[in-house]
């Protein structure tokens, strides 16, 4: 019950953010009409660095429609078991993630609407993001798949933030609450709940007792499955080979 | 003074006062389409508020350094229901033309950058004549 639970948890918060992240991303484009300023542009109007700060929200969303779907791509068991492409999407996705959406969600705070307050929420997140793709990537080098998984779910929980956040904001002020300080709570909170959900999800042992035999099935399978891919190929290129 | 009081005003009957017509063509010109283009909420921009309202800050017009008269008004915004914040917007309406400006920093914009549309502050709008000495 309690694994089926978890099972239908999991799938439920990769679709939600599925489609939240297409629904930002479809809510993003007018930020590319270079003729017209969105709302969330005109608010903050006038801006100290207008060019470099329009410049940083264009390469933010672009980084962000590409970076949250493959993140949460990468975390599917389909991709995990395709170790190359598991390979490769995560390194375009760590490059993208520490060369583009990091450093210019950073430019971003520095103007972001509620002060000190929002600024360093926004600049804890990219922190946390940064930190962990590097500590991830680390732990993946030397093979070390469990502190790998703990990081870039911290990296996924902190993307999350994105959907979460503007949920929020739309729930607090059909309740009522005053904007400005929905925006502050509706930032801080996914922040922090992120980071515990994450934490909470990894105390618990890698492997439960009463999972183990599933899981070492599981394993079994789809190694069985991988190897005879492997030996199906070795035979067709030997085949090829020979027909030369 | 007491006999100025007796002095007919100049403007008809019919004619709405200076304030109301500042109201009317800020509530036509900016709050009406402010409604409409208020689209999908599922963004970091502030929600739309519940409810707005037009302040005329000055009963006569002012003129500014090429003469024309202008009003300034302000737009007060509600969200739910608690209290007015108020100064949302900022901005005047020029009399003769019904052009409207908004203020943003210390500029004055034409009322359309609320739209959307990328336009230059102007420079002098909004901003009385200096007194010739």
């Amino acid at each position: 019950m309690r694994q089926a639970l978890n099972h239908w948890a999991r799938r439920g918060f990769f679709v939600a953010m599925g489609l939240g992240s297409a629904l930002i991303t479809r809510m993003s484009l007018p930020y590319f009409d270079l003729e017209t300023l969105p709302p969330f542009v005109i608010e903050k109007l006038p801006l100290r660095f207008e060019s470099l700060w329009l410049a940083a929200l264009r390469l933010h969303v672009a980084a962000a429609a590409l970076t949250f779907p493959l993140c949460l791509a990468l975390m599917t068991r389909a991709l995990q078991r395709r170790v190359t492409w598991h390979r490769w999407l995560g390194r375009v996705s760590g490059g993208l993630l520490l060369l583009a959406l990091v450093p210019s969600g950073v430019v971003l705070a520095f103007d972001a609407k509620g002060g000190r307050v929002v600024t360093a929420g926004f600049v804890l997140s990219g922190a946390i993001v940064a930190a962990a793709t590097v500590v991830g990537v680390q732990a993946a080098r030397r093979r070390d798949l469990i502190a790998h998984a703990h990081a870039m779910r911290h990296v996924v929980g902190q993307m999350s933030v994105a959907v979460v956040s503007r949920a929020l904001i739309v729930g607090l002020d059909s309740v009522g609450l005053d904007p400005d300080l929905a925006y502050v709570v509706a930032l801080w909170g996914p922040v922090l709940a992120s980071v515990a959900a994450v934490e909470v999800l990894s105390r618990r042992p890698p492997i439960w007792h009463r999972n183990r035999i599933a899981l070492v099935e599981r394993i079994f399978r789809e190694s069985s499955a991988l190897a005879l891919v492997v030996r199906v190929r070795a035979l067709f290129r030997a085949v090829a080979g020979d027909g030369r | 003074m007491f006999v100025l009081s007796f002095v007919p005003s100049l403007a008809t009957a019919d004619e709405p006062s200076l304030v109301e017509w500042t109201q009317h063509r800020v509530e036509a010109g900016l709050l009406k389409l402010l409604v409409e283009r208020a689209g999908s909420r599922f963004t970091r921009a502030r929600p739309p508020p519940h409810e707005r309202r037009v302040r005329v800050t000055q009963a006569t017009p002012t003129r500014d350094s090429q003469d024309r008269e202008f009003v300034p008004f302000s737009v007060d915004v509600r969200f739910d229901s608690g209290d007015w914040k108020l100064n949302d917007i900022v901005g005047c309406a020029y009399r003769a033309s019904g052009s409207l400006f908004v203020k943003r920093g210390e500029a004055y914009f034409p009322a359309a950058l609320l739209f959307g549309k990328k336009v230059d502050p102007i420079a002098g709008v909004c901003q009385p004549a200096r007194a010739r000495s």
